[in-house]
């Protein structure tokens, strides 16, 4: 069975496990309500994460995915406050503006050739003060704008009982392990992770897929701002920061390697169901929530010892046979 | 024995190791006196750098014994017990601290105390190392930080940090690699009085006339055994050569370079081509069918030049013709042409470890099998299945992850992955490096064949028996210019090992 196969197993099981173990010790966890309402946070958390998915498998790191949640919310809620533009409008002009945080991120780590972790963590500080800047005031004092157009709030609504976030967190994955798996694209993305040398002797254009990926995630993150600043009915210029640990974690939980050339989006989605899981449980339990962290912490941990540990193991195994 | 017991430095006794089954270096029996320049010579792959590696305690022996001043040196031992004894190794991969002064690494672990205090004297530190630095004459301040030194000054430090161990045996591993005349002249001088001083050194070098001009006596290995050791009045670079190399062509491989047929269609043509640093003034022409091997040392721009031909690096001046054309090399050009590139490393460069045998193959063929940016997966499988035919890559599964084969078929997948095309020129670098015999005679057919449907390859290696047996013709560079051209097809391992050696 392959390394991926294993991990996808393990971690089914463990998520299986956590639900029974929550259902057991708290009568609100498994409930309806509840599952939808775990859904649409696991939606937010995973929009975002299917685009730095690519960033990760891509050799790359986007610390600043929330705070380009934050940026292109204030930049939607701009433009409904100060422009009388038909109000669709403000759907392409988030996406652009994800578009263009991508493109920010994807320059300054091609032009000057710098290391991802250092790029996107100054652009993190960037995207947060710009936020902070066009955020509309009042005597100079951030003011909430309430949102009350309901072409807006409809993407807080739901079909049936499912939310519209999950519906599109759905198509999201689909789309993006289609772009993974069965693109040129996806599979220079697993190249240029893999091994930028060979990747570039074989004739990728590093570059290029640079740009793709980062800018694939902050249009990720543009989606997500949408449907999360709909359902809060306004958007804070801290909306979205601090959750790109959570997105990282969600990622790595899925299987995709730190250093890149492996992963996949399947592994990511049941890496945020899981997160979120146990985040909810954790909450239903009514426990400090100071013990989230230290679980989420330690869950890591767990998951990278795993991998190092079935390297070593399938490299012995190896070493036996040859 | 003549000399006294305790003139002897190091001893070793039925020295033996292997990798794997591979014997590397088979009842190696060797000794070092006191106050002498010994070196070690063979071809790369004799087992000159696993001695060393034994002596100094990084690869632990399978069998023998090594006696170091007189008392036996344990299997296995760390790097500190290795400076304790008195043994210095100046390795060709620099091991200085780019961020830390001249004298910070010359004196890093063995700092002077400030008083009985932890803290580091940096005054007497830098007047330290400028009384050295002083005493052999070397051109460097001790407040300099590495990285503003060139790469030849660099090495003058690492010298220096041996110098100042007051080592009784120092090892140089190519020291002259990366020094300019002027300072291996110093280096030589420098050898010569630590000699008269009492201090051991073991020299391998690649360059006949060095070893000519330093050695008291020379040890020469082939295929992990010892062949000879040469007294002083014994040393001739025609005598170390013939001992290196010590065999003769056989019959088949002569048949075989015979039977290759060159048509005189000139495929790539390349004139007076200059890179800023790593070469100058290259000319030559690659026949259709045609294998041009290229020969030099290490570092004298035979991967540089390929590089710059296949549009990797940037060519300063000079010109590029494919097929009488004359072209800008870009690396998605030269594919789109027909070139094949098969790079010296194939772990940094050639293979995707954590990727299939089909993605690899597939990785330079997406114009074969995706529709506007849409990956064909029965297309992939087909192209991926016909790559692993074709040279025969076990496990035939295409799923299978490339970190998990063998250099042999990893080499194989690289291959494949160029082969799956239709070819106009393979380049291929080191292309049995660390690979088994096995897989080495399967990779020399894939070649022959190659050439025989009239691809031209341009092969580098370092592997003389291999260039000699698979080229039709030979130029050798050295110091970044072409230096001599061989263009019959009876071209012995010797006359091209005495050109690269800079000995015509």
């Amino acid at each position: 069975m392959t390394q991926s196969m294993l991990r996808k197993i393990i971690l089914l099981v463990l998520i299986l496990a956590v639900m029974t173990f929550f259902t057991i010790m708290s009568p609100y966890f498994f409930t309806a309500n509840n599952l939808f309402t775990l859904l649409q946070e696991a939606s937010f958390l995973g929009i975002a994460a299917v685009g730095v998915t690519f960033v990760m498998i891509a050799g790359g790191l986007d610390l600043s995915i929330g705070s380009a949640t934050a940026l292109t919310a204030m930049v939607c809620i701009n433009f409904l406050e100060y422009t009388n533009l038909p109000v669709l409008l403000f759907l392409p002009i988030s996406l652009l503006a994800g578009a263009f945080v991508g493109t920010f991120n994807g320059f300054v780590i091609n032009r000057f050739k710098l290391p991802d972790f250092i790029v996107t963590l100054s652009s993190k500080g960037v995207f947060s003060g710009l936020a902070l800047v066009i955020a509309v005031k009042e005597n100079g004092f951030v003011s909430n704008v309430f949102i009350d157009n309901p072409t807006y709030l409809w993407f807080a609504g739901k079909l049936g009982p499912l939310y519209y976030v999950t519906i599109a967190f759905v198509i999201i994955a689909i789309g993006g392990h289609f772009l993974l798996k069965w693109t040129k694209f996806g599979t220079y993305v697993y190249a240029v992770g893999a091994n930028k040398n060979a990747a570039m002797l074989s004739g990728v254009d590093i570059k290029q897929i640079k740009y793709g990926v980062y800018i694939l995630a902050g249009v990720a993150a543009s989606i997500t701002a949408i449907f999360q600043s709909s359902r809060m009915m306004t958007a804070m210029p801290e909306m979205g920061i601090g959750t790109e640990l959570d997105i990282i974690a969600a990622i790595v939980i899925g299987g995709t390697a730190f250093r890149g050339g492996r992963g996949d989006i399947i592994g990511t989605v049941m890496g945020v169901l899981f997160l979120t899981i146990v985040k909810n449980g954790i909450f239903k339990l009514q426990i400090t929530p100071a013990i989230q962290q230290i679980v989420i912490g330690g869950i890591i941990i767990a998951a990278v010892v795993f991998d190092e540990w079935y390297r070593n193991y399938s490299a012995r195994k190896r070493n036996m046979v040859v | 024995m003549s000399t006294n017991t305790n003139d002897i430095l190091v001893q070793g006794k039925h020295v033996t190791k292997s990798y794997h089954g591979n014997v590397v270096l088979e009842d190696i029996e060797f000794d070092i006196r006191r106050g002498e320049v010994h070196s070690l010579v063979g071809e790369n792959g004799a087992g000159k750098s696993t001695l060393v590696k034994i002596i100094t305690g990084v690869t632990p022996r399978n069998n023998g014994e090594v006696d170091f001043d007189g008392h036996e040196l344990p299997i296995d031992f760390p790097r500190t017990f290795v400076e304790k004894l008195g043994i210095a190794v100046i390795f060709q991969e620099l091991s200085l601290i780019p961020g830390l002064t001249v004298a910070q690494n010359i004196f890093l672990g063995r700092e002077p105390k400030l008083g009985k205090t932890r803290l580091i004297d940096k005054k007497k530190m830098v007047t330290d190392a400028e009384a050295i630095i002083k005493k052999y004459n070397f051109p460097l301040d001790p407040k300099a930080e590495i990285d503003s030194l060139s790469i030849g000054k660099r090495q003058l430090v690492e010298i220096l940090k041996a110098l100042s161990m007051d080592s009784k045996l120092m090892i140089m591993d190519e020291p002259t690699a990366s020094l300019n005349l002027k300072e291996s002249k110093l280096l030589f001088d420098i050898i010569k009085n630590l000699r008269e001083e009492g201090v051991s050194i073991l020299y391998i070098s690649h360059r006949m006339e060095e070893v000519f001009e330093l050695s008291d006596r020379v040890t020469v290995l082939r295929d992990g055994q010892k062949v000879a050791l040469l007294d002083r009045e014994e040393i001739s670079p025609e005598r170390i050569i013939s001992l290196m190399i010590g065999r003769d062509l056989s019959v088949s491989d002569y048949e075989e370079s015979v039977l290759k047929t060159v048509s005189g269609d000139t495929i790539l043509e390349v004139k007076k081509l200059c890179s800023e640093k790593k070469f100058s003034d290259i000319s030559f022409s690659l026949n259709k069918g045609e294998i041009l091997g290229i020969s030099g040392l290490v570092g004298s721009g035979r991967t540089e030049i390929v590089r710059a031909i296949y549009g990797v690096d940037p060519i300063t001046s000079g010109s590029v013709l494919f097929d009488g054309k004359e072209i800008t090399p870009t690396v998605k050009q030269s594919i789109s042409l027909g070139f094949g590139f098969v790079p010296e490393d194939r772990r940094q460069q050639g293979v995707f470890m954590q990727l299939p045998i089909n993605k690899n193959i597939c990785s330079t063929n997406f114009d074969r099998y995706t529709r506007m940016g849409f990956v064909n997966e029965k297309g992939e499988d087909a192209i991926a299945e016909s790559g692993i035919n074709m040279v025969s890559i076990k496990p035939k599964d295409p799923n299978y992850i490339v970190g998990n084969l063998s250099g042999g078929n990893q080499q194989k997948v690289v291959l494949a992955k160029w082969l799956v095309r239709d070819l106009s020129i393979l380049i291929i670098d080191e292309p049995t490096a660390g690979i088994d015999v096995g897989a080495k005679d399967e990779i020399y057919s894939v070649i022959n064949n190659l050439a025989r449907k009239g691809v031209g390859v341009l092969l580098i290696s370092s592997d003389l028996p291999e260039l000699t047996r698979l080229s039709d013709r030979i130029i050798v560079l050295r110091e970044g210019k072409m230096i001599k051209e061989f263009k019959d097809q009876s071209i012995t391992e010797e006359e091209v090992l005495r050109a690269s050696s800079g000995l015509i």
